[in-house]
């Protein structure tokens, strides 16, 4: 029997040959990360009475919650992990508004193909556009692994996602991922790693592969993962940080299920406030007034998503009802979209670009709704209070839909402006 | 050998229910007062007084803040077991000295709160009622984090055995 991309990699970085599903492993990962919350993996790495780091030169830190901080508190709590960063010589730091962590790795060269990088945020799953296993942990672990560069893993099942086909215009891989979301559910694919194939698949950029694999996260996955192909070869040339080795799963490996997904039947999608499982076809939700729209967060907020959003927007004028606030996912997105005029297209409209990072989608800074207001979003959680209002709704979307929303003040299909 | 009483949940409780954000930096004390809260002060009731969580479908689904387990420890839980986990509760749960275990088998029973439980580590196999549930062995790793007490006593043990 062959095996997954996900227990090759289990079994390199835990020294074995082979790794069965549902074991529990130790491993040495090949690289981690963190952002604001690696203060708390400070505290455990102090707690275990921990001296020295290990592995130094694959450790990586971001800051992207809550930048530029908005308190002497937060800002206190970011100066500790600073200082520790400087102390210990980790060697890839990244100040505020460089932008998403998740990004920042993957665009850096950190995350390199066949490795298995951890981060203590849920969406570290992104790193699989790339090829990586990449897995989300607790910060108390990230402090262990500071201490002792050991983390444990129970080896996950893996589900064949099959992609065919092409999207029809107007249509982007957020929309599908809606479709996923709601096909599965919030929790469908528990402990399990999505791993993307097909000739709809191996069409996609790597802009795109994020975002599906970011969301894997939103059905209750370990992981998502496209396998290293052409694409990832060319993204990664002259990027890789660190030696690699592709791997891909055998074609005998066992999966645990699968699912397909013709991509020309798919239409822009939109997921109603709650769950992110709740995605509707964008014309069951047409003329739904919103108040906010964000284009942002790791999910949707690259220089082809600005793109995207400024091809709708050019020559018009945002609503006088909608606050659209724009984050680029990191700076080197920012500069990409602001060479090609795509800023400048954007600003014209109306909209107001915010400093590289989390941004809204946290929900603990910078544009939080106000009681009963509704945002249309392309980050990728919705539940009730996720953008610092309980009382407020959140609806998700491509940035194509949001861009065409900006400019009616209403929930729009994109096709249609 | 872990002893206790049962304190029963359904499906779906979700880890910002077990301890919500708000509540992620207070004391021991104070996560223990508001564990399970927003469930309903019952619930807060029985997971203070019965040390094995006993639940349906995906508990601990949703953030991935370790909060909720550390509230859940605060409370004096031991051990949950449960139909499903989400994957970071599932960790989170284990690396502050909870010993997670899926047994669908008994999950599926009336079992009611208070009921006595215990559960034979070594062994693989839970009692109820007189009646014997098996699961899976744990590993290595995870009963010696669960014998340390914690994630943070394991690494300290490790530490201490290597300088």
């Amino acid at each position: 029997m062959g095996q997954t991309l996900a227990e090759k990699i289990l079994a390199r970085t835990s020294g074995r040959n082979r790794v069965a599903i549902g074991e529990i492993i130790e491993v040495t990962p090949d690289f981690s990360y963190s952002h604001d919350y690696a203060a708390w993996a400070i505290d455990a790495f102090e707690k275990m009475g921990a001296t020295r780091v290990h592995r130094a030169d694959r450790i990586g830190i971001c800051f992207d919650h809550g930048i530029p901080p908005n308190s002497s508190k937060d800002a206190n709590s970011l100066k500790r992990v600073r200082d520790f960063a400087r102390k210990h010589g980790f060697q890839w730091f990244y100040e505020a508004g460089t932008g998403v962590a998740h990004q920042v790795m993957v665009e850096k060269g950190l995350i390199v193909p066949g490795s298995l990088t951890v981060a203590s945020d849920s969406h570290t799953t992104s790193g699989g556009a790339v090829g990586a296993l990449a897995l989300a942990v607790g910060e108390t672990e990230i402090g262990f692994l500071w201490a002792t560069g050991k983390l444990w893993f129970r080896v996950p099942q893996t589900r064949r996602m099959t992609l065919t086909g092409a999207f029809r215009r107007g249509v982007y891989a957020k929309d599908l991922m809606l479709v996923i979301a709601k096909e599965l559910g919030v929790l469908g694919a528990l402990y399990e790693i999505l791993e993307y194939g097909g000739d709809g698949a191996a069409r996609l950029s790597v802009s795109e592969r994020f975002t599906l694999c970011n969301m894997a996260t939103e059905v209750g996955g370990k992981g998502g993962v496209f396998p290293y192909d052409a694409v990832t070869a060319a993204y990664m040339e002259g990027r890789a940080q660190f030696p690699f080795e592709p791997v891909v799963s055998d074609a005998d490996a066992a999966y645990c299920g699968e699912m397909r997904f013709d991509l020309s039947t798919i239409d822009p999608m939109v997921a109603l406030p709650g769950r992110e499982d709740s995605g509707v076809p964008v014309n069951e939700v047409e003329g739904t007034e919103v108040q906010q729209i964000f284009i942002g967060s790791c999910t949707n907020a690259r220089a082809d998503d600005l793109e995207i959003a400024a091809n709708v927007l050019r020559g018009k004028k945002v609503h006088s009802n909608i606050r659209l606030l724009v984050t680029p996912a990191s700076r080197q997105s920012e500069l990409d979209a602001l060479k090609n005029g795509d800023i400048e297209t954007l600003v014209e409209a109306g909209a107001t670009i915010m400093p590289a990072g989390c941004g809204v989608c946290a929900g603990t800074h910078q544009g939080v709704l106000a009681d009963g207001e509704r945002c249309l979003s392309t980050s990728n959680r919705n539940m009730p209070g996720r953008m610092g209002n309980r009382n407020a709704e959140i609806y998700l979307c491509s940035p194509a839909t949001a861009a065409a929303s900006a400019i009616t003040g209403r929930i729009t299909d994109p096709r249609l402006v | 050998m872990i002893r206790g009483t049962a304190a029963t949940f359904g499906d779906h409780v979700s880890a910002d229910v077990v301890l919500p954000a708000r509540h992620s930096f207070l004391p021991p004390e104070g996560m223990a007062e508001n564990v399970l809260m927003d469930l309903s002060v019952e619930a807060n009731r029985k997971v203070r007084a019965h040390s094995i969580v006993v639940a349906g479908e995906a508990f601990g689904y949703g953030t991935g803040r370790e909060s909720p387990a550390r509230a859940l420890r605060a409370a004096g839980v031991k051990a949950v077991i449960a139909k499903s986990f989400s994957r970071l509760f599932f960790r989170n749960a284990i690396n502050n000295g909870i010993l997670v275990i899926q047994c669908s088998e008994l999950c599926a029973l009336p079992v009611s709160d208070g009921d006595e439980i215990s559960v034979d580590l070594k062994a693989g196999r839970i009692e109820w009622k007189g009646r014997s549930f098996p699961f899976p062995p744990v590993s290595d790793v995870v009963g010696n984090i669960i014998g340390a007490g914690s994630l943070i006593d394991y690494g300290r043990q490790l530490l201490a055995g290597a300088s």
